[in-house]
This record gives structure tokens, C-alpha cells and sequence, in this order.
């Protein structure tokens, strides 16, 4: 049976229906059309879903639509545009750390959770702020590169 | 080499932008109106006959809009791997889209379009097989013997495919050599692990034409597939270039079910129907395939080769696909020709068994075959006590050989040995200790390998389309629109196209832009595999651009009344030789071109010329003139832990040979990303089956591992020797693949080093170093 719940998504409170056992991504894909939040393994595997829920970096694939009415939900939509972009985007682009970026999104929300409780991060910090979520091209380094340069602006 | 404005740059990709701000093009967001969504049912048996299929409950769920078993899915047999023809001579056709015949646990038997997914699912439950089970067969070697259960009719002892190759006197050059070697080596069954699953959604017309959006690397080829998995003209499918894809590696180098599934599905109810893999579901898709390794080598004492028998066993699973291909380009690319010896014999067999089917993945066969040989070449040097950088050289080819694959080809760039020395100079190779001379339970060891011979396509291969295509057209504004059916996976395809075609106009990178192409409108392309999109989509790309700077040049002579052959291309402007001064923009060519005849202005009306107007557009469609081999030395450190068996990468040096590098970035991105997944086959990477059902046990990420920030090696450098390629497009070969054959074998041959084992079966994990070490 379906719920109407409200959904804070990047400051804008949503009123929609969802089922007890839709997941967070699927609302924001399927009914919000929010779609930089990606589906890599739905199980909490890859981490490309990842999303802050006040602040923190959640996976959205479990965690239930339900469970966060009343918190706030930040994807990277919420983040900049291209005419002013964050500086976590600006620098994966001029680090060269989005190859088929399909992980990039998630990973970016991770390191904005990284960044804000340490702006200044050391390699080792960065590698386990970021080890949560997967990335099939890269390596990883020009991804560490990029949260590092982002430290340093 | 000519002065380049942009190609070697690391110019900003493109399709950054766009996915830094949410990436909204990726296939899995693509929806339509009305849309239906599929699901697949899959056999629990890795053997059997179906004998009935009730699927009447599912009908009547409310939401379920249409149900298929086989009886509905035309039985066409054929190939389904994109960069052949679906009925290619060099192949095995042996694939239907479903069959009465169920021969892998996981393979589709119906399917279901509902409202919703979970409708679709649900209606899964609903349906009833009846199978009659049958004896499987898991094991390729127990495959091959007599009274093994049979897979298909046409392959007796189950072998799919036997090709070999053999020159000198084998027997002779064995009883010529000082030392023989013998050994057998290992590989397990692997997946790409693209982040972005397998999806399509397929809508169709009134009149049975159908347009396809999937992830995938090959749009001709998925049209082509699904043509005759229908039995419909081509020309009624046309499928929709993806503008990038998240991520393939060989992954979606074949039509899978859902693509033709979806077809049927969207025919039979007139709506836009959608499906998509669960993680679970790609990892049955396509895998690498396994590949047991003979190897009998005889050396001289000097180290220089003498004879070498190689056999090479592949489980091709339950239906040959890529098995047919990866067992011929693992026997010429991955051992045979790569290493010069004399008297050689090469016997492979694809051979079918009840596991999942093979496919393609970055490598192709390589790097079961680096492993195989690059370990026994290090147990070679260890045993004569030969300098292994020197054997490596003493037994490779040299720059200006004839190409050893292909006749009438000469290797023009080819820097092996300036690989090795710049890869061991950068990792300190000299400073490598005897093997497990270090103290400690902790024990660190340096190892190398090399891969001889690859490709940048496949000029030369049977079968195998092997031409690209380009449409480049400049606009009023001074900018470039490029038609190209290369697909980007990832790896900056298409910066790539935007950087050749900035370079031929003389405009900046940004004002290149890749457009739309679908298959209706756009010239072929091979898909983007076998290192193949720089050297042959570049080139023809190239010469697309040529044709329009031609005609560019043609318009501005009328325009400037100057000879075509006088003009040259400067920072957006037409300017004549041997006058800096009379510049004028291209973007006031093009507006001319496309104004009218007469123009109207304030002093009144102005005529133009007949001879300047037209789109300024050129095109191309073209095979490439060769098939250069890109070479590559890799140099790794690591530690292995002989209390817990763990090894870890310390550091990595990747020296390669690409020919010019066209992006410096993004080439140390390939090498770094390549090194990670070649790491995971290394040393952890490893789909899980059970014995009796054969069903995958690998179902996500949490059963299967790959490496994460934490485990990968603080430090990958790349080195890139660049030579000058004289037919590749400005002086460009491949390089994506190398960096993924080689780490296997490096990595084994480090760990030797550090404990004086070697483990010869792929992934080394901690139980096989706690094992060799003769702990368990």
C-alpha cells in the first residue's frame, strides 16, 4: 500500500508516493526524475547511488524512501550547475578524474561528506573516505587527485 | 613530428560537464512515454529440456501486458557478437535468443512486460516449467573426453572450435635445447564489472520497424544482430548511439537477451518496453573465459628460445560466442607470435561446457596468455641465472621486422626494449634481492612483465569488420559538428574525435562538438574494441575533416580570390601563404556559404558567388592502412605477508610504446584504471559457482570484490616512450589494453620474487600464497 511521505530533496520538499519497501534511489529516480544518483548493484556494493542525508553519505539503495521524511537529502543536483559549479566538480574535470563517470556522482557526494568534516585531508583519508564506493576505470588516483586538489581551493 | 595545436594536450573532456553535473545521457536514464518494463526468467538447471510452459497465471496478473516463452522467439541461429557477421565462416553459430534446450543455469526461458518492474517480477513467480534435467559438465577437460554429455549436436567431444598454428620443426628444436621448461598455468572466470548495467529500451512501429537504445559498444553490430534474431530487414532497425555509456570493457560486445527480448516484447503489446540487468544478472552475462595453459619452452643456455609447445584449453561455457574468437587471438596475439622462436606449435580448443558463456573483455585472450608465458619466462631467467631484461629482449621482436602476423606489414614503431629499460631504470630494478631473501613475515619482491606484440584493431583478422566513418560539418558560428557512430565507453573517445577534427579546422577543442548518430543516418563504425577507436575512428575522422577544410578552402578561394592550394588554417581564420595580414575568419566563409545569393546591408544589396556557397561538410568512410602493435613493460613491487598469505601492491611502473600520446591525461588514466582491473584478476577477482547446479554464486559486490582506494597501490607511473607511427593518425597506435594484460604476470612474477614460490593459478589469494608457501 502506498504512503504519501515528504521528501526534502536539495531544499525543495517533494510530496510523493511511495511503496514501504521503496528504496530512497528509487524515488528519487523513477518518481522524482532525479536521475544523478545511479543504480550500479541496488545491494550497497558500488556506492554510484550515494547520496548525504544531513550531511552524511548514505547509500540510497538501502535506505528506504520511508525512513528519511523529516531529513534532508543532497544529491549532486543539489550541488552546482555548470554556469557555477562546486569546486568537488570543478576539480574532477580539471583532474581528469571522470573516464565513463557512471561512479562519479556518488563519489563526489562521498568526498563532499569527506570535505566538510576534513578540509583538509591526507591521501590515507581520502582513500578511506572514498572506499565505499567503486570505480571500474579510473584506478582511483586521478579521483584522489581531484578531491585533493579541491582541498586545496 | 609535425607541431601539433591540440592533439597532446590534455585538453578538457567534453562529456565531463555534463556528468560532473549529474549525467543525464547514460542509457539506464533513458524513458518513454507508456513504457513497459521486462523481466527476464532464468533456469535454475544448467542442463535440461524444457517440456512444458504454462504461463497462464502470469497472464492474468493485472499490469502483465504480454508474456514469451521460446515457442514465441524465432529460432534463428547465428553469432552474436557484434564485430562479426551474425553468420561469419570463422565463427560458431550456435545461439538462439531462447531455446527448448537449456544449457547454462541462468539462461532465459520467458519473459514478461508489465506496468512495472516489480508487476514483471512478480509475474515471474507465476509461470510454470517443466524441465527434464540432464547430465552437465563443468569441466572443459572432462568435456572433451569420451561419453561426456554433449552440448550441441555439431561438436563431438564438445570442442567448439580447434584452431592451431605451427612453423619450424618442433621435435628438432626440442632436441636442440639445453633446457627444457614445462608447466601449466591457470586462469579463473572473471566480469568486466562496467558500473553502468546492460539496458535497452526498445520501442516499435505500425509497420515493424524498431529503434533501439541500449548500453552498448557497437550500434551496426547490435542492429545487425538484432535483424536476424527477428528475421527482419536491418533497415528496420535502427538503433540510437548511446552519447556515452557507463563503461563496457568488452562487456557489451555481443546482443544479450534483453535487446531482442525487449523487440518481441514491444511488438507484441505496441509500447515502448524496457529492460534492465540487476547486478546479478550482468554477472552472468559475459565473462572472460578461463584458460588452461600447457607450456613445454626449450632454451638454449644463453637464454635464446629453441622450441615451444603450446596448448591452451578454453571453457567457452555454454555457447561458443567470443569463445570461437578469444581462443584464436589468445593463440596469435596472446602466445604464438608475440615471442620469436623458431620452432613453434600452437593447439588451442574452445570448448563448450554448462557454464556461463564467455565473452569479450579488455585483452581478448592476452592476458592468459602473458600469464602462462611471462611466468615460465621468469622461471627460465631464475633457473640459468639470465638477466631477464636482456632474455625479454634477446627473444622479442625489433622495430622495422616484418610484422609477424600480418604479411606485407612491417612493426614501424616498436620500442620494447626502450620500455624495459625506462621501466627499470624508474622502479629500481637493480636493487632487486634474490627471491625471499628478505627477513621478516612481511617480504617484499620486484617483478616484471612484458607483452610483445597487440593491436590497434583488426586489419588482418578474419571476419572482422574493421572500417569507421565521419561526418564533419562547420557551422555559421564557427564551430564543428562530428557524426561518428564511435561509441564512448569511458576511456575519452570522444575528446579524441574532438581533438582530431580542432586540429585539421585549426579551432579550439571546445568548439568541436560530437553530435547525435544513429544507425539510419550515420556511416559504419567497428565498435569500440580491440584498442581500435584512436588509430582507425581517428583516421577516418581525419580524413572527414580533410574533405571539409577542402571544401572550406574551395568557398574561401572564391571568397579571397586566392588559389584552394594557397590557404592555410590559423586560430579560427583562412589565411593565404606568404600573407599574414589577410586573414578572415571562417566563420564569415560559412556564413557566406549558407546566406543567400543576394544579400541585403546598408549600403545597399550585395551579390555573392555561386562558387562559395554550400554547407561546408566533408566525409569520410575508410578501412585504416595497418594494424600496428603498441608494446609495453610493466614493472611492479610488492609485499606479501607470509603469516596471512595477503599481498599487496606497492608500486607500479607502466612504460608503453603508444605512438604518440593524444592526451597525456587520459592516457595515464587508461594505464591506472587498466592496472586496477588487471590487479583484480591478480590477485582477488574470481566468480563463484556451485559445483552441483553451476548456478553463480557471485551476486553483487559484496560477494564479489573488486579493488577498492584502499587496496589499490599508492602509486601507478606511466611512461610513455612515444615513437611515431607513420600510418596512424598523428603518428598515434593504441594503448588501452596492454596495461590490462600485463599485471597478471608482473604481479606473479613479484611475488616470486618476495617468497620464492610461484603460484600458477589466477586469482593469487591468500590461501594459494599460504598453500604454495606449504602452510595449509
Amino acid at each position: 500500500m502506498k504512503q504519501i511521505i515528504q521528501l526534502d530533496v536539495n531544499d525543495e520538499v517533494h510530496e510523493i508516493a511511495v511503496q514501504p519497501y521503496d528504496s530512497l534511489l528509487r524515488a528519487l529516480r523513477e518518481t522524482l526524475g532525479l536521475n544523478a544518483s545511479k543504480r550500479g548493484c541496488d545491494s550497497g556494493g558500488c556506492g554510484c547511488c550515494t547520496v548525504l542525508l544531513d550531511g552524511k553519505a548514505v547509500y540510497s539503495c538501502m535506505t528506504m524512501a520511508m525512513q528519511v521524511k523529516d531529513r534532508k537529502v543532497t544529491t549532486v543536483e543539489g550541488l552546482g550547475k555548470v554556469a557555477g559549479l562546486d569546486p568537488i566538480q570543478q576539480a574532477f574535470i580539471d583532474a581528469d578524474a571522470v573516464q565513463c563517470g557512471y561512479c562519479t556522482c556518488g563519489i563526489m557526494m562521498a568526498a563532499k561528506q569527506l570535505l566538510a568534516e576534513n578540509p583538509n585531508p591526507d591521501e590515507d583519508a581520502i582513500r578511506k573516505g572514498i572506499s565505499g564506493n567503486l570505480c571500474r576505470c579510473t584506478g582511483y588516483q586521478k579521483i584522489i587527485e581531484a578531491i585533493q586538489l579541491a582541498s586545496e581551493r | 613530428m609535425t607541431q601539433l595545436n591540440v592533439v597532446g594536450k590534455s585538453v578538457v573532456r567534453p562529456d565531463a560537464y555534463d556528468k560532473v553535473t549529474g549525467g543525464k545521457h547514460y542509457p539506464v536514464n533513458y524513458s518513454l512515454p507508456g513504457m513497459l518494463h521486462g523481466k527476464l526468467l532464468r533456469s535454475p538447471y544448467p542442463h535440461a529440456k524444457i517440456v512444458a510452459i504454462d504461463t497462464s497465471e502470469a497472464e492474468k496478473l493485472p499490469g502483465v501486458k504480454a508474456v514469451i516463452t521460446h515457442a514465441d522467439v524465432p529460432q534463428n541461429v547465428f553469432t552474436p557478437v557484434y564485430f562479426v557477421p551474425a553468420h561469419a565462416k570463422s565463427m560458431v553459430q550456435d545461439f538462439v535468443v531462447m531455446s527448448d534446450r537449456v544449457r547454462w543455469a541462468g539462461q532465459p526461458v520467458a519473459a514478461v512486460a508489465a506496468t512495472s518492474a516489480d508487476v514483471a517480477e512478480a509475474a515471474l513467480q507465476l509461470i510454470d516449467v517443466e524441465y527434464e534435467e540432464l547430465q552437465p559438465v563443468f569441466d572443459p577437460e572432462e568435456a572433451m573426453k569420451e561419453g561426456a554429455p554433449q552440448l550441441h549436436d555439431n561438436a563431438p567431444n564438445n570442442i567448439a572450435k580447434a584452431p592451431s598454428f605451427s612453423f619450424g620443426d618442433l621435435e628438432a628444436g626440442f632436441a636442440e635445447a639445453d633446457h627444457i621448461f614445462e608447466g601449466v598455468y591457470q586462469t579463473q572466470r572473471v566480469h568486466t564489472c562496467y558500473m553502468e548495467p546492460r539496458v535497452c529500451v526498445v520501442d516499435s512501429e505500425t509497420d515493424g520497424r524498431i529503434t533501439v537504445h541500449s548500453s552498448m559498444q557497437h550500434g551496426f553490430g547490435l542492429r545487425e544482430k538484432m535483424a536476424v534474431a527477428l528475421g527482419i530487414p536491418e533497415s528496420k532497425v535502427n538503433v540510437v548511439k548511446p552519447t556515452y555509456i557507463g563503461g563496457g570493457f568488452g562487456g557489451k560486445l555481443d546482443v544479450g537477451h534483453i535487446e531482442p527480448v525487449a523487440a518481441l516484447l514491444s511488438l507484441e503489446t505496441g509500447r515502448p518496453v524496457r529492460i534492465e540487468h540487476t547486478r546479478g544478472e550482468d554477472f552472468i552475462a559475459t565473462t572472460r573465459n578461463p584458460i588452461k595453459v600447457y607450456l613445454k619452452t626449450g632454451v638454449k643456455n644463453d637464454g635464446a628460445y629453441t622450441a615451444r609447445y603450446i596448448k591452451s584449453i578454453l571453457d567457452a561455457g555454454a555457447h561458443a560466442t567470443h569463445g570461437a574468437e578469444v581462443i584464436m587471438v589468445h593463440g596469435l596475439y596472446g602466445t604464438f607470435f608475440p615471442w620469436k622462436c623458431p620452432n613453434q606449435t600452437w593447439e588451442g580448443f574452445s570448448v563448450y561446457t554448462n557454464n556461463i558463456i564467455g565473452g569479450g573483455y579488455r585483452g581478448y585472450g592476452a592476458p592468459q596468455g602473458c600469464f602462462a608465458v611471462e611466468s615460465q619466462n621468469d622461471e627460465i631467467c631464475e633457473k640459468l641465472g639470465l638477466d631477464p631484461i636482456e632474455f625479454r629482449s634477446g627473444n622479442t621482436h625489433k622495430e622495422g621486422d616484418p610484422h609477424p602476423v600480418l604479411q606485407g606489414h612491417t612493426l614501424n614503431s616498436y620500442r620494447l626494449d626502450d620500455c624495459l629499460k625506462k621501466g627499470a631504470e624508474r622502479i629500481g630494478f637493480d636493487r632487486r634481492a634474490p627471491a625471499n631473501s628478505s627477513e621478516g613475515a612481511k617480504k617484499r619482491g620486484i617483478g616484471f612483465a612484458c607483452h610483445p606484440l597487440w593491436v590497434s584493431g583488426c586489419l588482418g583478422f578474419p571476419d572482422i569488420y574493421e572500417h569507421s566513418g565521419a561526418t564533419v560539418k562547420l557551422n555559421r558560428d564557427g564551430t564543428a559538428d562530428v557524426v561518428s557512430s564511435c561509441i564512448d565507453l569511458g576511456s575519452g573517445q570522444i575528446t579524441m574525435l574532438t581533438q582530431v577534427v580542432a586540429e585539421e579546422l585549426g579551432l579550439a577543442s571546445e568548439a568541436v562538438r560530437v553530435v547525435y548518430a544513429d544507425t539510419d543516418t550515420a556511416p559504419f563504425d567497428a565498435p569500440t574494441h580491440a584498442s581500435r577507436a584512436t588509430y582507425s575512428a581517428g583516421l577516418a575522422t581525419k580524413a572527414a575533416a580533410v574533405e571539409t577544410r577542402n571544401r572550406l578552402f574551395k568557398a574561401a578561394s572564391a571568397v579571397m580570390e586566392a588559389n584552394p592550394g594557397d590557404l592555410y588554417l590559423e586560430d579560427g581564420k583562412v589565411l593565404v601563404k606568404g600573407a599574414p595580414d589577410s586573414g578572415v575568419p571562417i566563420t564569415e566563409i560559412t556564413a557566406r556559404a549558407e546566406s543567400a545569393f543576394v544579400q541585403m546591408t546598408e549600403e545597399g544589396p550585395r551579390l555573392t558567388t555561386i562558387e562559395e556557397k554550400g554547407t561546408i561538410i566533408g566525409s569520410a568512410s575508410q578501412a585504416p592502412p595497418s594494424n600496428p602493435s603498441p608494446v609495453a613493460a610493466q614493472f611492479v613491487e610488492v609485499e606479501v605477508d607470509t603469516d596471512t598469505g595477503e599481498v599487496k601492491v606497492l608500486h607500479v611502473v607502466h612504460a608503453a610504446d603508444a605512438g604518440r600520446v593524444f592526451h597525456p591525461k587520459a592516457a595515464e588514466g587508461q594505464v591506472e584504471g587498466g592496472f586496477q582491473q588487471g590487479m583484480g584478476y591478480a590477485l582477488m577477482e574470481h566468480l563463484q559457482f556451485d559445483q552441483d547446479t553451476g548456478a553463480c554464486l557471485s551476486s553483487d559486490f559484496l560477494d564479489y570484490k573488486i579493488p577498492t582506494s584502499m587496496e589499490m597501490p599508492p602509486k601507478i607511473e606511466s611512461i610513455f616512450v612515444e615513437s611515431n607511427e607513420p600510418t596512424g593518425p598523428y603518428g598515434a597506435k593504441s594503448m588501452s589494453e596492454l596495461c590490462l594484460i600485463i599485471p597478471a604476470a608482473a604481479i606473479a612474477n613479484a611475488v616470486y620474487n618476495a617468497i620464492g614460490v610461484r603460484v600458477t593459478e589466477l586469482p593469487i589469494t591468500p590461501e594459494r600464497v599460504l598453500r604454495a608457501l606449504g602452510k595449509l
